[in-house]
């Protein structure tokens, strides 16, 4: 969606208004794509079948590797396990991961433009984004 | 003869060295490249990787935690084996770091590969803020307490101590570090002028090469509106083309075209108020949206719940650390803004070690040096007996 498509003036028309846990719901998504490691495809994912079983290419492959196994697959099992399933098992007494988050901020909220990033005095109707001028609504309306 | 080695093991780097030798900043992670594409790269293979255009990273860490642990002994196998540190396992005691909070689950598997499949003497698992604590304390032996602030890869942290005691009731976590930081340049860039998602590794560097930590906010974006020269915040960055420029710089101020346009056939940024919007997330996340104080408010906020006669230390001992307090203006800006939120008749004072990534290493390398040091660790053999729960007993993690 931040790609400046060809296909920029779409219809303005079909823009529906969104609800407030839609957006939300792109708020977080655009969080979530803050923590990501890598945008782009693994360049070792398009490689032949053929190539990809070479051993001695293939860095995942633990029996290739002399190594002192000691509580098997047990022991994989448990480092399969996602961050989300971690937190979701902590909940201890006292301070932990969640309570130790930095509470909301008492600070006035501050608004910037969602095209050029000068303060912003202004918010798009359909989608709550800001805007600064018109020139920025503009490319906002063309672009998001 | 017996040795200690050190490994601060952070999520994006890894602070490694003997205690009795120095410390060496090496990629915690494995890449793949778009030329090289039947080899995965370790750590400091990073330097073998001609052209680094759409780096592919592969982290061991995961929203500050180990997750990944097959990446993580790739890593180690490379930094432990006969290429770098040639540990000999059975007379050597490693201090290792590991985050906040973190998740039992971790720190047994830690245990596991530390003693059972590495074979380590002994082993010290703590928090890379103790050991900066350790040596400020060290460093500063009349103060009493003093605040870590720990601004890395996936997170921030403030961290108050105490006579070397973690006050845990005052930690504090901000979920913006550096990977934070550039992929939201990363995005901006993307959507102002030039498509560069895939570029972490080259946006990263134009980030550590151009960002800066605003004095005053709103007065630099006065400064960026401006056209022309007064635009004092306006920089073009040339971008590497890993043939001809190998590493992408700044033009220098008398060889800028403010018009932008330039005869030769250079990739040019031009950056201007995602110069200081970028880090300024760090000092009001709620910017991009995340509904979290920023760095010192969050100061104030974890000095304000510790007890009263304790606050005036914690406010003129505050230690800055991690990659991000070398971001240009960061000492200034927490300085002032602390302040300006602070009782005029505390004293405040706020610190930024010469090498604030390896501050919290050096930590480690007194600590090993320490007396005490043999009554910290866990040796193999108490492991063996006891198993998790000597570590549990006995770590402050
Ligand atoms: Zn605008
Ligand atoms: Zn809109």
């Amino acid at each position: 969606e931040h790609d400046k498509k060809p296909s920029r003036s779409q219809e303005a028309s079909q823009r529906r208004i969104l609800d407030c846990a839609t957006r939300q719901r792109r708020l977080n998504r655009q969080l979530d794509a803050l923590e990501k490691d890598n945008f782009q495809d693994d360049p070792h994912a398009n490689l032949p079948q053929l190539v990809k079983r070479l051993p001695q290419f293939d860095d995942n492959n633990e029996s290739s590797k002399k190594r002192k196994k000691t509580r098997g697959d047990h022991f994989k099992l448990r480092f399969r396990k996602t961050f989300k399933h971690f937190w979701k098992s902590s909940v201890s007494e006292g301070p932990n991961y969640l309570t130790a988050c930095a509470p909301p901020s008492k600070l006035p909220q501050r608004h910037f433009c969602a095209v050029c990033g000068f303060p912003s005095n202004y918010t798009c109707v359909s989608c709550g984004a800001r805007y600064c001028c018109v020139k920025c609504l503009g490319t906002h309306q063309e672009t998001r | 003869m017996m040795t200690t080695l050190v490994l601060d093991n952070g999520a994006y780097t890894a602070k490694i060295g003997y205690s009795h030798d120095k410390v060496s900043v090496i990629p915690n992670c494995q890449f793949r490249s778009k030329t090289a594409r039947l080899k995965t790269f370790t750590a400091n293979q990073l330097d073998e990787i001609k052209d680094p255009s759409g780096l592919f990273y592969i982290l061991p860490y995961q929203k500050g935690y180990l997750v990944n642990w097959d990446v993580q002994r790739n890593v180690w196998d490379h930094l432990f084996g006969k290429e770098m540190f040639k540990v000999d396992f059975a007379d050597t005691s490693i201090v290792i770091t590991e985050p906040y909070f973190n998740f039992s689950s971790i720190q047994e598997s830690m245990n596991e590969i530390l003693f059972e499949e590495y074979q380590f003497h002994a082993a010290l698992r703590i928090n890379a803020g103790s050991l900066s604590a350790h040596k400020y304390f060290q460093e500063n032996s009349s103060e009493l307490c003093c605040i870590v602030v720990d601004s890395g890869y996936s997170f921030t942290h403030i961290v108050p101590y105490c006579r070397g005691k973690k006050m845990k009731d005052g930690i504090c976590r901000i979920n913006v570090g550096g990977k934070l930081l550039t992929n939201h340049l990363k995005e901006i860039i993307s959507y102002r002028q030039l498509h560069v998602m895939d570029e972490t590794h080259v946006i990263n560097q134009v980030k550590e090469d151009v960002c800066y930590v605003s004095q005053d906010f709103y007065k630099d974006m006065e400064i960026a509106k401006l056209k022309g020269e007064e635009n004092t915040v306006m920089l073009d960055y040339v971008l590497p083309d890993f043939s001809t420029i190998k590493k992408g710089f700044c033009k220098p101020r008398e060889e800028m075209n403010f018009s932008g346009k330039y005869k030769t056939g250079e990739q040019i940024l031009r950056l201007t108020n995602e110069r200081y919007a970028v880090p300024e997330t760090l000092f009001h996340p709620s910017d991009i949206g995340i509904q979290e104080m920023g760095i010192p408010e969050a100061i104030v906020n974890s000095v304000q719940n510790l007890p009263g006669e304790m606050q005036p230390h914690f406010f003129k001992n505050i230690v800055l650390t991690g990659g991000n307090s070398l971001l240009p203006g960061f000492r200034d800006r927490v300085f002032k803004d602390v302040r300006s939120l602070t009782p005029t008749d505390f004293e405040v004072s706020v610190v930024l070690p010469a090498n604030p990534i390896c501050y919290s290493w050096e930590g480690g390398k007194l600590l090993s040096e320490n007396p005490d040091f043999d009554e910290m660790v866990i040796t193999r053999d108490d492991y063996e007996e006891n198993g998790h729960y000597i570590c549990e007993e006995k770590f402050d993690i």
